[in-house]
């Protein structure tokens, strides 16, 4: 046979090829069954404390399934970032790595079938002295509109809402709820989708024609005041908002400030407290916007 | 040979052809039962609900059924599309389901219509390439066609997406056979036929650019010379009766443009000329309004079609280039002369038609949220080129072999087999996860997800939680049915796929069970999820080859045991 036929045949083989590729790549993944096998050495390299980290994200969600809400607290799933855990777990498939860790090193690495189960250790862990998303429901809110303050009662059994694709992001039954501009004018904790669509665990705040003021007695404070500050991706992307300021201030005195524009994403700020380390006071946060049409800013922040 | 052979080897094609159909139909009446509604079907089985009572009231009483006040009441319903395939679904549910009751489920009766213009594109993409390349090309290009995985998914549905590539691809054949001397009967055909795409799909009037773009391509100078001198230059009749016959066909068709022609015709211009933008994912990022990225529509077409088939089709494309009939060519053809110019004339059509359908997405301002159903139109003529590629192929590697084994066919078989083989094997593997399948250059499944390629859109995906939702979901739960349409979860419900007891319900905050359809920008909408069930922990997933394509919520502690 003439080698030019012989060339010809390429184009069949490169048939075969693509089916080879057919079979190599539907059989690449993990499975449920994989997952499910994997699980007893998953729960063996995970402490609590640690978040469980999926490479690549798509699969979380079976992660999800096979080891369950005890494995996946929300306020590590939908956390604000990575820097104030001592360690956390990754489950690596296909060769993946979790871009947030990938730098840690890694302290234990087992292999459970297709998956890889790496427990890496933060080089420069940042935890916090407080978390104030936990403290909301002790928070007092005010919404201050022409030097009136008008109180944001907290309601155990407020109305849920849940709005959907085209609406907001879920309203939480327990929440301080202002009067007045309409049920989205409240403070609670909630989850927002990130520029990323990731999930981030947060203060609602979305403010009114007034100020909306939020009062934290007795935090423990540290160095600084951290956090993020966004909006859902959903009203951020539109970039049409004006933007959101958010004041700080500790016990009466301003420590600073952060303006919040729209296509800033989840946006991370730092503002240093000297002179407070290992003192108490009380945190107030002042949110406001010029014009507060589809302004549903979401907050975190820590003392560190 | 005797006058019965003769008969059968003239109905060889024919006949192969029909085999194509009713293996398709076939094929696809097996395969649909495990494929959920997609949100779009849903629409259109209320429309065809509407249709059907006016086809009810034209049977009994013809004068009341033409009154403005009939129309508009029963055509009024997604009056944004023609009316000529929502009406056969509801002349299919009609007599097939109710009257006869010869298909048991409405939502098959419902599907019957689209399923047979897809088979009917199938096997017209055969004769097409038997006639025009060689019976086993033909054969290769319907396979190729049909053993895509958005093309087969797309085959099963009650929507008109496998329809317009149909209508076009046959209004184009009768159109070509009309070029070849077909006579008057192929030019009133072509007429028809147009008129019965305009009813199809809005898509239909892309192609008459196409024709004419053809026309004057092919009047390129070797055989405008030729034509000249036959005293024969003049527009194809055809597209003369497709401008005269296809839209009286189109407007007789569509009761709801009977009254207020004008405007209303201009409301159904408007829709579709300025199209709201629907959120669409591409390499990472969903795309919500203009600029939508240039390259989405040629990037999708490589990571869904399979690649042998669009390296066939570049090699058709590169075996047509080489056969131009320049002047050269044309005098050395001698009695091949008619034949060299009949194929270039063919391929230039076919290419035009790849170019018009793409055409759209040349501009950043088309939308981009149906995917590759949009430019759906162009994957039958990629597979005729495919067949022109496959037979050069096939040709060359028959010359290497000996003059038995050139006799017996053997290189053509097995090279046929080897090109279909991978198309086959992933399309039916893909079946139910036709949208989110892609092609193993880009890794599969898994590659698609890692790429940040669109996971499934429609919520047709439904179907595959249906056991689970089924087994699981608490009793008379209200389930939130997030992407799938009401209409489309009713027929589900209609049919037995779900339980009676469960009702549908597009509130999260009311609902006991929720079915979650991903997409990056659905996202937002399983965090709701999470806050309201006070869960992350998906009750089930469905997974295609390791990635989750939709999965289901339950209240902790309601799941029935």
């Amino acid at each position: 046979m003439a080698a030019r036929t012989l060339l010809w045949w390429l184009v069949p083989i490169a048939g075969l090829a693509e089916l080879g590729g057919h079979f190599h790549v539907s059989r690449r993944a993990p499975g449920l069954a994989d997952w499910q096998a994997a699980r007893p050495a998953v729960e063996a390299l995970r402490r609590p404390g640690e978040p469980l980290l999926v490479a690549p994200r798509w699969a979380e969600p079976v992660a999800r399934h096979v080891l369950g809400d005890a494995r996946f607290p929300l306020e590590e799933v939908a956390r604000a970032d990575e820097s104030r855990f001592e360690a956390a777990l990754e489950v690596s498939l296909l060769g993946e790595s979790a871009p947030e860790i990938a730098s840690w090193p890694v302290l234990e690495e087992r292999r459970a079938g297709k998956l890889l189960l790496r427990r890496r250790k933060n080089p420069a862990p940042r935890p916090a002295l407080q978390d104030l998303v936990g403290r909301v429901p002790d928070a007092t809110v005010v919404d201050v509109v022409g030097g009136v303050e008008r109180p944001c009662p907290w309601d155990a059994h407020a109305r849920r809402e849940a709005g959907g694709l085209h609406g907001d992001q879920a309203y939480p039954a327990a929440r301080h709820a202002c009067p007045g501009a309409g049920a989205w004018h409240f403070v609670g904790v909630t989850v927002i989708e990130d520029e990323q669509w990731r999930p981030r665990r947060c203060i609602w705040a979305h403010p009114a024609q007034g100020v909306l003021r939020i009062h934290f007695p007795d935090v423990p404070l540290g160095a600084a005041l951290t956090g993020h500050a966004g909006l859902p991706q959903w009203y951020e992307r539109e970039r049409r908002g004006a933007p959101i300021q958010l004041r700080f201030s500790i016990d009466g005195a301003e420590v600073g400030s952060v303006t919040h524009k729209d296509g800033d994403g989840w946006a991370a700020f730092e503002l240093p407290t000297p002179g407070r380390a290992g003192q108490r006071g009380a945190l107030d946060v002042s949110i406001s916007a010029p014009r507060a049409q589809q302004r549903q800013l979401c907050f975190e922040v820590a003392t560190r | 040979m005797s006058r019965t052979a003769r008969a059968l080897r003239a109905a060889q094609d024919p006949l192969i052809a029909l085999a194509c159909f009713t293996g398709t139909l076939a094929l696809l009446i097996h395969t649909s039962g495990d494929l959920g509604y997609a949100r779009d079907e849903g629409f259109y089985f209320r429309a065809a609900a509407d249709y059907q009572r006016w086809f009810e009231l034209l049977f009994r009483d013809p004068s009341a059924a033409i009154t403005k006040a009939a129309v508009d009441r029963h055509w009024r319903a997604n009056h944004e599309h023609p009316a000529l395939v929502k009406s056969l679904f509801a002349l299919s549910y009609k007599f097939l389901h109710q009257d006869l009751g010869l298909v048991r489920e409405g939502g098959l009766a419902y599907r019957l219509p689209g399923m047979a213009f897809s088979a009917l594109g199938v096997s017209v993409t055969y004769l097409w390439g038997a006639r025009a390349v060689s019976r086993l090309g033909g054969l290769v290009a319907a396979l190729l066609l049909l053993m895509q995985p958005q093309v087969f998914y797309h085959s099963h549905l009650a929507c008109f997406d496998m329809a317009v590539l149909t209508m076009w691809l046959v209004t184009t054949y009768a159109y070509a056979r009309t070029l070849e001397g077909g006579g008057v009967g192929w030019v009133l055909l072509t007429g028809l036929l147009y008129g019965l795409e305009l009813d199809t799909k809005h898509n239909a009037w892309l192609l008459p650019p196409a024709l004419v773009v053809h026309w004057a391509v092919t009047r390129v100078p070797p055989l405008l010379r030729a034509e000249l001198a036959g005293g024969r230059l003049r527009p194809p009749a055809a597209l003369f009766a497709m401008a005269l016959l296809g839209p009286p066909v189109f407007l007789a068709l569509w009761p709801w443009l009977w009254f207020d022609t004008a405007s209303r015709f201009l409301g159904y211009a408007r829709f579709h000329l300025h199209h709201d933008y629907y959120n669409m994912e591409f390499l990472g990022t969903t795309y919500f309004r203009p600029p939508m990225p240039r390259a989405y529509a040629w990037v999708m077409t490589a990571a869904t079609v399979p690649t042998i088939a669009l390296l066939l089709a570049a090699l058709g494309g590169l075996r047509s280039l080489r056969e131009l009939p320049t002047r050269a060519r044309l005098d050395a053809a001698g009695a091949e002369r008619g034949a060299l110019a009949r194929a270039f004339s063919t391929r230039c059509l076919w290419l035009l038609c790849i170019g018009t359908s793409y055409a759209p997405w040349l501009r950043t301002s088309t939308p981009i949220f149906g995917g590759t159903k949009h430019w759906i139109t162009a994957y039958s003529f990629l597979c005729l080129f495919a067949a022109v590629g496959f037979d050069w192929v096939a040709r060359r590697l028959a010359e290497g072999l000996s003059p038995r084994l050139r006799r017996l066919r053997v290189a053509e078989l097995c090279a046929a087999a080897l090109v279909v083989a991978a198309p086959i094997a992933t399309t039916l593997h893909s079946h139910p996860f036709g949208l989110s399948a892609y092609v193993p250059l880009f890794g599969g499944q898994p590659g698609g997800a890692s790429l940040g390629l669109n996971r499934s859109f429609w919520g047709y995906t439904t179907g595959s939680l249906l056991p689970a939702l089924n087994e699981r979901a608490p009793s008379r739960a209200a389930v939130y049915l997030h992407d799938t349409a009401q209409d489309a979860w009713d027929r589900t419900s209609r049919d037995g796929r779900a339980r009676k007891d469960l009702r549908g319900t597009l509130s999260i905050v009311d609902s006991r069970a929720a079915l979650y359809h991903h997409e990056q920008h659905m996202q937002k909408v399983e965090y709701q999820l999470w806050m309201e069930y006070g869960t992350v922990a998906p009750e089930a997933v469905a997974l295609f080859d390791g990635v989750p394509v939709a999965w289901l919520y339950v209240r902790p502690g309601q799941t029935r045991r």
